[in-house]
């Protein structure tokens, strides 16, 4: 049976605004979301005075998390590669660092540690041996844009070289976490709402019905068509088309790539790489009613219903733990016009709890 | 991300050091949702009243210490500027700034990241300049304060 948790990333807003610390959001997960039961971390979010905290805090930690009989999942380690500010981290350091994260992960209970993209091979190599004695198993994150194969010569290379690790050693303590934003089949409203108040000064309302203009067309053609799709939506909003630098890197493109993408891997590729995955990142960035079913709700843009149906014939019994996203596209309208990440969670929770328990054999992928 | 809520807008004074007005300072958040060692906040554009300041001319200040400077800051490998602590920003201005209504223009520079990338050997001796990215900021938000 798949297993529903959150990572507390979902609530980083109320943090940053002092509405929810993490106590709070540990009795929000155990009370209301109708038995999840998971706790996903950013380290350096949770974690007070990271990288030392004061060992009242583990005690305080464990402590929660026993009295409301919460798993803690996965801790999520950073690699920040110019923290010394005087040298490049060399290989050496940056597994140190993954064995000090390591050391805290186990203090707080944590089963899997999540590493980022950008930590090399021969740093995880190194840091194994701990990881094994700790029992803490160390993941690589599958996101978007990767696919679940390896890509040659591309960002999406890890996945071949994780899986290539694992064979090799042999290990139970390496494997991977694919995040859902993989399977972004459609786009996201608020997420083009934002880009055109953004690039053409949109008010909210108009932003909404250029949005909602945009997504029509994008239903009517899809992703795969991309000149027709183009040469369709362009009119419509010139400015997401206009090519511009990426603030992180890789040359010139526009708002509508990144936001007309497509899903960047095949859903029934998750069958192939089942037997790695040790948990998953429930990306989510807008949860709304579904039309006619009063209470039930939906992300229109990813792949739940498939993702989970798949997972359900796998056996998968691993964790899938929300991460909500959306936050950043609605921080532009003033504090009254951020999203509530409790509400949207809630309705993650409806969502997964219903596909999860759908046994119907009508499933079609 | 938080680009309205970078800056508290009651927070702006004068600072008054040895009797004598020697700049102004407001209170500032981590754009980001997790913290970063203070190593990894390199530069601030910071523009009052359409004066632009230097970045040797203002300094950091969090977890209770001194004013720092990015010098400083430089050495500060080990410790958290966490994400949800304020930080103030010191910056000289012989004579502060009068009292009313200023206009800020403001910018945080920080030079973490996801692992290894492509920048790094660069950002050693040359991270961006104010104004010129880094971190999660990506242009200059503007703020009305009010001096009291």
């Amino acid at each position: 049976m798949i297993k529903r948790g959150v990572s507390l990333y979902s609530y980083q807003q109320a943090e940053f605004f002092h509405q929810m610390t993490w106590k709070d959001e540990l009795r929000e997960v155990a009370t209301n979301l109708n038995g999840a039961d998971g706790i996903e971390i950013i380290s350096e979010t949770t974690v007070p005075r990271y990288p030392m905290p004061p060992e009242s805090f583990y005690f305080e930690w464990n402590n929660e998390m026993a009295r409301y009989g919460l798993k803690a999942v996965t801790y999520d380690a950073f690699m920040d590669t110019l923290q010394f500010r005087d040298h490049v981290m060399t290989i050496a350091e940056c597994a140190e660092r993954l064995k000090y994260d390591l050391r805290i992960a186990h203090k707080m209970g944590f089963e899997n540690m999540r590493l980022i993209k950008g930590v090399p091979i021969q740093a995880v190599e190194l840091a194994l041996p701990l990881a094994e004695e700790l029992n803490v198993r160390m993941t690589s994150e599958v996101h978007s844009p990767q696919a679940l194969h390896a890509v040659p010569g591309t960002w999406g290379e890890s996945i071949g070289r994780d899986i290539a690790f694992i064979e090799k050693t042999g290990t139970k303590h390496y494997g991977l976490q694919p995040d859902f934003g993989i399977f972004q089949i459609a786009p996201e409203k608020p997420l083009v709402a934002y880009q055109l108040r953004v690039s053409a000064g949109l008010s909210k309302e108009e932003s909404f019905k250029v949005a909602d203009e945009l997504l029509a067309i994008y239903d009517e053609i899809g992703y795969k068509d991309k000149e027709l799709l183009y040469a369709k939506a362009e009119p419509v909003a010139p400015s997401l088309f206009v090519k511009r630098p990426s603030p992180m890197g890789g040359g010139l493109r526009c708002a509508a790539d990144h936001l007309f993408s497509g899903p960047t891997a095949d859903i029934l590729e998750l069958y192939n790489v089942m037997q790695y995955i040790f948990c998953i990142h429930g990306k989510f960035y807008d949860m709304t009613e579904v039309e006619g079913e009063p209470g039930h709700f939906e992300d229109k843009g990813i792949q739940y219903k498939e993702a989970i149906a798949i997972l359900n014939a796998c056996s998968y019994d691993g964790y899938i733990n929300s991460e909500f996203e959306g936050q950043r596209s609605q921080q532009d309208m003033g504090y009254e016009g951020l999203v509530d990440e409790v509400e949207q969670v809630r309705r993650h929770h409806e969502m997964m709890d219903r596909f999860i328990n759908d046994h119907s054999k009508d499933m079609t992928i | 991300m938080y680009e309205d809520f970078l800056v508290r807008t009651d927070s702006l004074e004068n600072v008054v050091e040895n009797g004598e007005t020697t700049g102004f300072k407001f209170a500032v958040r981590n754009a980001n949702y997790r913290g970063i060692f203070l190593s990894l906040v390199t530069s601030f554009y910071v523009e009052m009243d359409g004066e632009e300041f230097p970045i040797d001319d203002i300094r950091f200040a969090v977890n209770g210490a001194a004013p720092r400077s990015m010098e400083e800051l430089k050495k500060a490998v080990f410790e958290h500027w966490d994400m949800q602590d304020e930080a103030y920003l010191y910056v000289k201005k012989p004579g502060g700034l009068e009292k009313g209504t200023h206009r800020l223009g403001y910018m945080p520079g920080t030079i973490d990241g996801y692992g290894y990338k492509a920048t790094d050997a660069e950002w050693v001796d040359n991270p961006p300049q104010p104004g010129k990215g880094g971190g999660k900021t990506y242009h200059v938000c503007n703020f009305t304060l009010e001096l009291n």
